[in-house]
């Protein structure tokens, strides 16, 4: 990776060269040089970890599973027990309720973090004094609480709404329809559920536009997962003809606007002025775009990755390297990787790596955390802004 | 209940001219609903279920299906229209007020990918029956002529309509996934064509965009009463998975079941109109329990097609009910005649030859006869609800409607 055209990406405000400004207020404003990285030298997921937890004291109580407590609190639905029944079936429910559960790195609950320490660092609004008789907690109103716990379901719908299985393509090693079909009612009540309840937390929150915010954002993340789902079957194993801004058009949809839209309406829970709003928006776009670009680029960048290990080909880096490379040649290259038919995820890994695709990649991923940073200095210096910006030194680190 | 039955029936003469409900009229309206003490109205529904069957059993021969419309007006008689105006079709007038409401729909689903916009609007093609929006029209124009004489709707108003009908669609494009329906109004269900991953989106979709526009109207009331409505459907899809072992909760829970994925949200539509058009409590309450009624009407009745009529009418196959292990009205009914239905309906009827089985039980009983009464009487308590407002052409309407509810034969 060279430097100088990282650097000149950077606005110049941020550049390690200078002296970064305002620094008075927090030894940790850094900036995201090649240099300060250097600095860190705890292991990725072990600093992951550490950030979150920092944060979730810092917001006053842990975020996760709040999606959760409704599903398995409600007596009526049941819908635990439901899920029970698919135990032992290929129903793809049962991994995404597995993957709630389970504590694992991409699924923290971020969105519901990040919207309450938005809140946090925002604080009550200077100008607009009609919310002192709001309760507040930590810092952060009860209104907000429960829009970060509406933006989990939400996300959380979708992601149970993914998988669906289409019950024509199944094949025998499937296993019976019946579980299929079985798993597919589940799923698309228990995302109906999650939806429900999130439509009826938004009507408490007495907010028309705060309504009209969250359910835009429900409909670009059903045209994302869309965009996600409509690779045909014929080209299963080849990139989209897309570039990458389209790429990041969709990416946007699917994994942008759920946590910008909500960092934005939390502003106007408060009564924040538009031009608060749209930082607040600024930082959840880009952070969410980071944090996207930075999962994609895992499987290039782990040391030790086994052979067998995939990755999608309509992931950052690769549309970066057929982008840069030129559709014929990047299908010339998938058709070398091809034996017997079946792709040798291990030698395109290595294709992709030999070529530019994975330092644009981390380019791209770095350009948006300087955008949410950017986006960040215009709330007051606080525990809670802190935070933020360590999520996004989080996201864009890569040693 | 039955005390109030004579009550009501001697209220025949008892003119509607009144503004407010007469302080001696009969309180009793059916279960109560949202029902918060669940126990309470499943006890009305009990009462109810053995009303209807004592009552029936006594007049078996006068209930047959084919008498029911033309005894209807002389042994329950409603308020008669007092307008001055023609008596014309209540899905006519409402539709004159509905012109454009499938483009005005589709403007709302616009967005890039092609395929997701078609299938979103694949049912918004103007084919539907599109009862929902007729009467919430008809509903906003009845409030606003009683509220101030105005017969305008408002644009708020209108889009209820609008919203209305997408939740319902949304709902019916999930539930055929759901289902594993393979048609519906005489073409294939969205899942057929495009498989049941894009179906799901669609339905988001369609929600989604119906959750906008509720946004805009800014009222919210208005929005947290329609988005209670969508809780509804999922529960009700829910109470749909489970069964109940006991006959008399059985009854109860379909009941429960037909409120909340039928009837909620035409209560809730109607009781939306009201609060945009006049600020009276009161007027809010009929327009809901008039709602209420007549949506558990039609799905009652609903239930009943699915034995009597034919699949090309339906536009979707009929005794599907029995076929996804459904326990409906009749079904219920006949039970009471034949107790070997019992073991049919514990396992919800997965046996091969089953469905068959039922469905003979089902037209040897009097299971039809006795849910079309109880469709009955549950739209002449949408009448009696609707003839508190002020005489207008909409509130004849919505009278008639109730009958051609009862009436339809799809």
């Amino acid at each position: 990776m060279s430097l100088p055209p990282l650097l000149m990406r950077l606005p110049r405000r941020l550049r390690a060269s200078g002296p970064p400004r305002r620094l008075w207020w927090s030894p940790s404003l850094r900036t995201l040089s090649v240099g300060s990285w250097r600095a860190q030298s705890s292991k990725a997921p072990a600093y992951w970890n550490q950030v979150v937890s920092e944060a979730e004291k810092i917001v006053g109580y842990p975020t996760s599973f709040m999606s959760l407590r409704c599903l398995l609190s409600d007596e009526l639905s049941n819908i635990a027990m439901q899920v029970r029944k698919l135990v032992g079936t290929q129903h793809p429910l049962l991994t995404t309720a597995r993957g709630l559960v389970q504590d694992s790195r991409n699924n923290l609950q971020l969105r519901g973090l990040v919207v309450l320490l938005i809140s946090k660092a925002a604080g009550p609004s200077s100008v607009n004094a009609s919310c002192q008789n709001y309760d507040m907690v930590s810092g952060i109103y009860s209104c907000q609480r429960s829009l970060a716990e509406i933006t989990e379901l939400i996300h959380t719908a979708l992601l149970v709404h993914r998988g669906i299985v289409n019950l024509s393509e199944l094949q025998s090693s499937d296993g019976p329809l019946k579980d299929m079909h079985f798993g597919n009612k589940i799923a698309i009540l228990s995302g109906d559920f999650l939806l429900a309840n999130a439509c009826n937390g938004l009507a408490l929150l007495q907010n028309t536009k705060v309504v009209e915010l969250l359910a835009s954002a429900l409909r670009d993340l059903v045209q994302g997962v869309y965009h996600e789902n409509s690779t045909s079957a014929k080209e299963d194993h080849i990139t989209n003809d897309i570039g990458i801004s389209t790429w990041k058009e969709q990416t946007f949809l699917s994994h942008g606007a759920l946590l910008a839209k909500s960092c934005q309406a939390a502003m106007e829970l408060a009564k924040h002025d538009a031009e608060v709003q749209d930082m607040a928006f600024q930082y959840g776009k880009h952070m969410a775009m980071s944090h996207k670009i930075n999962s994609d680029l895992q499987p290039f960048i782990k040391e030790k990755t086994s052979d067998s290990t995939t990755f999608n080909l309509n992931s950052a880096p690769v549309v970066l390297h057929q982008e840069i490379l030129g559709r014929d040649l990047w299908i010339k290259q998938i058709g070398e990787a091809q034996e017997k038919g079946r792709l040798n995820y291990a030698k395109l890994r290595e294709t992709i790596k030999a070529g530019k695709g994975v330092t644009s990649a981390i380019d791209l991923c770095r350009y948006h955390g300087n955008k949410a940073l950017a986006a960040l200095e215009s709330f007051p210096p606080s525990e809670a802004r802190s935070a933020l910006e360590n999520i996004v030194f989080a996201v864009t680190r890569f040693s | 209940m039955a005390s109030s039955w004579w009550r009501w029936r001697h209220g025949c003469s008892w003119r509607p001219a009144a503004r407010t409900p007469a302080p001696g009229a009969p309180g009793r309206q059916g279960p109560p609903a949202p029902p918060p003490a669940a126990a309470a109205a499943a006890r009305a529904q009990i009462s109810c279920f053995y009303l209807v069957k004592s009552l029936t059993s006594a007049c078996l021969n006068m209930y047959s299906i084919s008498r029911l419309h033309h005894t209807t007006s002389a042994v329950f008689c409603y308020s008669k229209p007092r307008s001055g105006e023609k008596y014309t079709d209540p899905f006519q007038l409402g539709r004159r007020y509905l012109k454009g409401l499938y483009e005005d729909i589709r403007k709302e689903l616009l967005i890039s990918p092609i395929e997701l916009k078609e299938m979103s609007e694949y049912y918004f093609d103007g084919k539907g029956k599109a009862f929902r929006p007729v009467i919430v029209v008809l509903m906003a124009r009845a409030c606003n002529s009683h509220y101030n004489n105005s017969r305008d709707v408002q644009a708020s108003q209108r889009s209820i309509a609008l919203i209305a009908e997408m939740i319902h669609t949304a709902s019916l494009v999930h539930d055929d996934v759901i289902d594993d329906a393979s048609s519906r109004r005489g073409k294939h269900t969205v899942n057929k064509i495009w498989g049941e991953k894009k179906a799901v989106l669609a339905g988001d979709l369609i929600l989604s965009a119906a959750s906008i526009a509720l946004a805009r109207i800014g009222n919210t009331t208005v929005i947290s009463i329609l988005t209670q409505v969508i809780e509804d459907l999922v529960r009700g899809e829910f109470l749909q998975l489970g069964s109940k072992e006991n006959e008399n909760e059985r009854f109860a829970h379909y009941l429960e079941k037909t409120f909340k994925k039928t009837a909620s949200l035409i209560a809730n539509s109607c009781k939306a109109v009201s609060v945009l058009g006049c600020p009276d409590p009161v007027v809010h309450e009929i327009a809901y329990q008039y709602g209420k009624n007549l949506g558990i009407a039609f799905q009652l009745i609903d239930d009943v097609l699915d034995f009597t009529s034919c699949s090309e009418q339906m536009g979707k196959p009929t005794s599907a009910d029995l076929k996804l292990g459904l326990a409906t009205g009749p079904v219920l009914f006949a039970c009471q005649q034949f107790p070997e239905m019992n073991a049919l309906i514990m396992r919800r009827f997965s046996l091969p030859g089953d469905v068959d089985r039922a469905r003979q039980y089902v037209l040897q009983s009097d299971g039809v006869q006795q849910t079309t009464y109880l469709a009955q009487h549950y739209c002449h308590e949408a009448v009696r609800e609707i003839s508190k407002l002020r005489p207008s052409p909409e509130r004849d309407a919505l009278i008639q409607l109730s009958e051609t509810v009862l009436t339809r034969d799809k």
